[in-house]
């Protein structure tokens, strides 16, 4: 694995956008982008707001989405790189301002940055170069088809001649932008497809300022919120007098809350000298709260209502056939229930953000996955115009959907402007995990009907679930958020049904109901959302029917997914579902992981797919399982994961390096969250509020091998964020039920009788 | 409130700050330090490691006041040589942060994803190597259980040890705890 990138180059830019010891980039947002971007040349060439190409031969190139250690700011500055022949080592990367002119929409989420950037960053990279090479060929007097580039230089192929990009520049500069300009062939790359390491290693290895939480602006305050533990309430009386005798404390303030909540919540707002008076003065203030209607609320009185919903009709999302009778006709029908439980987010970077409301203004620096919805949300709140909402964001300790909601932005716009001062909203461990956006918790009951022949006629889903639809007061209908990665049937249009992440699988009579739970618990998106829970149900289960009748579970899979000449698929979608794709990931990772040949013995290996975002995953794990972890009745069992193989289709690779990362540790959080996530519910509120009780994984628990293969590709990229995730769980728990014959129906496995080692 | 005399990468600072005020925050808000980072402030995920009298130590857990006049070297420090890192912002020859074998196996190894853990877990794989120059497989897994990563890493958190500690063995030392 090579580093390709310059280190001198980025601390240069570190240290350029710290400026000593007292490390300051957030005076104003566009400080940050100004202080890396560094200062242009009149020489210098910029056809589009992505990229610019200084006399010196540097190539600055804007990332416009936020990196959450995805590794977009890495990835997106590639494919441009790579279509420009820029030299990699004289690229930096910056991360983008808020500017919908320049960058169109801005925000990571869906695993969508390399699809939907990948035209963007492509035609700008393939604008300079056609500059570039235009420029050079007239000063040779040669014609542009007689010139190639490489390295950041033009070279004449007959005469051997060459140029660097960077004495370039002006005179390209001189010239009209192109409308168009041809791509290589996926054949000519020469970075995109090698292992490229993080363009912000050195600052993160040394300790750079790089994150919302290390934003220092002249004058600011430190700010700590103070939020009803009950989910839906709200501050009733306050008594703020101890904590205003605490020092270092300069003032409190009451933050109204909006009507939709995952705009702003209300609380109390401590605002003081640092962090930590901000902390003593929040604990030292005495609230009456208002708890509103579910103050009761339990997590078993979730899992009842789940239940008691499970039994019911529901609302039928799709129905292909008729369910009903195919059921009744069925040799045999499998059944189970599932449930699952809410999961935080836990970015290691609690929430925190940056605000400065001034002469009309509002500057955000801070952690966004959205920063468009963020200036809306924030214009919102404060009343501000939303081109008066200026937004850079800074790299994210972690995000996993969290950041795509803003409220904590708003919170410190709403602060900054009630106390007048620049002010950084900080959560602590407790704030961060007890006033989470939830993955919403609930149940699936699910049917399968057989055939004599063992074959699948019949597939009946009730999805149980909160809904973060129906949270974030969206207006299409609660289960539209829930149903990604279900089963569906052949229908006449699949269209409509790819919209909602539907699978359709060939099977005759399939249908798919929906139940919404009434709680308060506050719900958003969370890493491959959905999918997670509805992989694990749809995963397992078919393993069950498949070791149940006798058959080898990749056969049934290959049989369920069928021929993509079998699927009718419309739309403008350039890479649309293919099961034929899906196939080769299941037969790679059955052959690479040794599945359905004889594992060592006591040891037993599982295997699982799924399809997310337009890529394709299947893993093969390969584990035991242990004694008890201790001699108390009902301690889980240990479980060693020996080896997990994970075979990957996300079209063509971008950055190798990052892909296997997003796939080793997408695995491992998958892991984790699987064997010891959850948020229990009590008194209306989050029991858990760190990490003794909110169990992460750990060093030791993560498995001893992750073997990644990705298919050789020359489709379009996917995503490759979130695919990972939701096919360890079930891998897992089929492999646990292949060693004991027990099948998880839950999680986290630490309440169903399994631990990791 | 009472002066405390903070001695960080090699400088010492005299700090009018609360004395049960953990290090983390006099680190960070007093001394605009912020490589070392706030994850927990429970002691339980490691992203506020620093090394104070070369012992792994959580920053969030420890009272500035009971750090006065111990030899503290932050993420900002690591690898600074003897004249920690008043001597890196001064240029001086050979002492560029980062040089660290730690944070070179980190950089080789691309080791980072969101990265916000990192600087608590070089910290920690820096105090493991001091002690234990070639750790097993199961030293280091044992060594880096303290430090949370959400985002996974800790297939390449063990490979950049193991790279570390090669380098280290091969390299002249005294190139930094």
């Amino acid at each position: 694995m090579s580093a390709h990138v310059s280190r001198r180059t980025f601390l240069r830019v570190g240290s350029a956008a710290g400026g000593g010891l007292l490390l300051s980039f957030g005076w104003r947002p566009s400080a940050l982008e100004a202080a890396q971007a560094g200062t242009p040349a009149a020489a210098s060439l910029q056809p589009s707001g992505f990229v610019r190409l200084d006399p010196d031969g540097t190539v600055t190139i804007w990332s416009k989405n936020p990196d959450m250690g995805q590794g977009v700011k890495t990835a997106l500055p590639m494919i441009l790189a790579e279509e420009m022949d820029a030299d990699w080592s004289r690229v930096r990367a910056i991360d983008a301002e808020l500017d919908r002119s320049k960058f169109g929409g801005q925000g990571s989420g869906g695993s969508d940055s390399m699809r939907a950037e990948w035209d963007l960053y492509r035609n700008a990279g393939a604008t300079i170069r056609e500059m570039l090479a235009d420029t050079a060929a007239e000063a040779w007097g040669v014609t542009r088809t007689e010139c190639r580039t490489e390295r950041s230089r033009v070279v004449h192929a007959t005469t051997g001649r060459s140029i660097e990009y960077g004495p370039l520049a002006a005179r390209a500069a001189a010239r009209p932008v192109p409308q168009k300009a041809a791509w290589k062939p996926a054949s000519a790359f020469t970075l995109l497809g090698t292992r490229v390491a993080g363009v912000d290693n050195p600052a993160i290895v040394t300790g750079r300022p790089l994150y919302g939480i290390d934003v220092r602006v002249p004058g600011m305050k430190y700010a700590a919120v103070a939020k009803c533990p009950v989910f839906g309430g709200r501050p009733a009386v306050v008594d703020d007098s101890a904590a205003l005798r605490v020092p270092g404390v300069r003032q409190v303030a009451r933050i109204p809350g909006h009507e939709n909540p995952t705009f702003l919540q209300p609380g109390v707002a401590v605002v003081a000298d640092s962090t930590w008076a901000a902390f003593k003065g929040r604990d030292a203030l005495r609230i009456q709260w208002d708890e509103g209607p579910f103050r009761d609320e339990t997590s078993a009185s979730l899992s009842d209502q789940f239940a008691r919903l499970a039994r019911g009709e529901g609302t039928t999302v799709r129905a292909v056939g008729d369910v009903d009778a195919a059921l009744a006709g069925a040799s045999r029908v499998v059944e189970a229930y599932y449930e699952f439980p809410f999961l935080s987010h836990a970015t290691l970077e609690p929430h925190n953000c940056t605000a400065d409301v001034r002469d009309g203004h509002c500057y955000i620096t801070g952690p966004l996955q959205m920063q468009g919805s963020g200036a809306l949300v924030v214009s919102e709140v404060t009343g501000i115009p939303r081109e008066n909402v200026h937004i850079q964001v800074t790299r994210l300790g972690g995000g996993f959907g969290r950041r795509l909601l803003s409220d904590y932005a708003a919170e410190a716009a709403v602060v900054s402007k009630a106390i007048g001062a620049p002010v950084q909203v900080i959560g602590t461990r407790e704030d961060d995990m007890r006033h989470d956006y939830y993955r919403p918790a609930g149940a699936r009951a699910l049917r399968a009907g057989l055939d004599a022949n063992g074959r699948i006629v019949a597939w009946d889903c009730h999805l149980v679930n909160l809904s973060r639809n129906a949270y974030r007061r969206g207006t299409s209908p609660a289960w539209s958020t829930e149903t990604y990665g279900m089963v569906t049937g052949l229908s006449e249009n699949l269209a409509p049904d790819f919209e909602l992440d539907l699978v359709p699988w060939h099977i005759p009579h399939v249908r798919l109901r929906f139940s919404e739970p009434r709680s308060g618990v506050a719900t958003g998106a969370w890493r491959a959302p959905a999918h997670v829970a509805n992989a694990f149900a749809v995963e397992t289960l078919l393993d069950e029917i498949a070791v149940s009748a006798g058959r080898n579970p990749v056969d049934l899979r290959l049989e369920l997914l069928g021929p993509s000449s079998a699927l009718r698929i419309t739309g403008d979608d350039p890479t649309p579902y293919n099961p034929e794709r899906m196939v080769a990931v299941l037969r790679l990772a059955a052959e690479r992981g040794g599945f359905g040949q004889r594992p060592p013995e006591g040891r037993a290996r599982g295997l699982a797919a799924h399809y997310t975002f337009g890529s394709y995953c299947a893993q093969v794990v390969e584990l035991s399982v242990g004694p008890q972890a201790s001699g108390a009745v009902g301690a889980p069992r240990r479980v060693t994961i020996h080896r997990v193989t994970c075979a990957l289709d996300c079209g063509i690779v971008v950055n190798r390096s990052g892909v296997e990362a997003q796939a080793q540790g997408g695995i491992i959080d998958g892991l984790g969250h699987a064997f010891f996530g959850e948020i229990t519910i009590d008194r209306g509120g989050a029991v858990e509020g760190n990490f003794d009780r909110y169990r992460l994984i750990r060093n030791r628990e993560a498995p001893a091998a992750i073997d990644v293969h990705v298919v050789p590709s020359t489709m379009r990229p996917t995503g490759f964020g979130e695919i990972a995730v939701p096919v360890i769980a079930p891998a897992v728990a089929n492999a646990v039920a292949a060693l004991t014959g027990d099948r998880i129906r839950r999680t986290p496995f630490v309440r169903a009788g399994y631990t990791l080692r | 409130m009472p002066s405390i005399s903070l001695s960080v990468n090699g400088r010492t600072h005299a700090l009018e700050l609360d004395p049960e005020m953990p290090l983390l925050w006099a680190l960070r808000d007093s001394l605009g330090l912020v490589g070392t980072k706030f994850g927990c402030g429970g002691g339980f995920c490691g992203a506020c490691t620093v090394h104070v009298d070369g012992a792994a130590t959580r920053a969030c857990m420890l009272p500035v006041g009971k750090a006065a006049g111990r030899a503290i070297t932050t993420i900002e420090g690591l690898g600074a040589g003897a004249g920690g890192y008043d001597q890196v912002r001064a240029g001086a020859e050979g002492s560029e942060p980062g040089s660290h074998p730690v944070q070179r196996a980190w950089v080789e190894l691309d080791v980072a994803q969101c990265g916000y853990c990192q600087a608590g877990q070089i910290m920690t794989a820096a105090a493991l190597l001091a002690r234990t120059p070639n750790p097993s497989d199961e030293e280091i897994a044992a060594g880096m259980n303290g430090n949370l990563c959400r985002c996974g890493t800790y297939m390449r958190i063990r490979e950049a040890v193991r790279r570390a500690a090669s380098m280290a063995t091969s390299s002249a030392p005294g190139e930094g705890r």
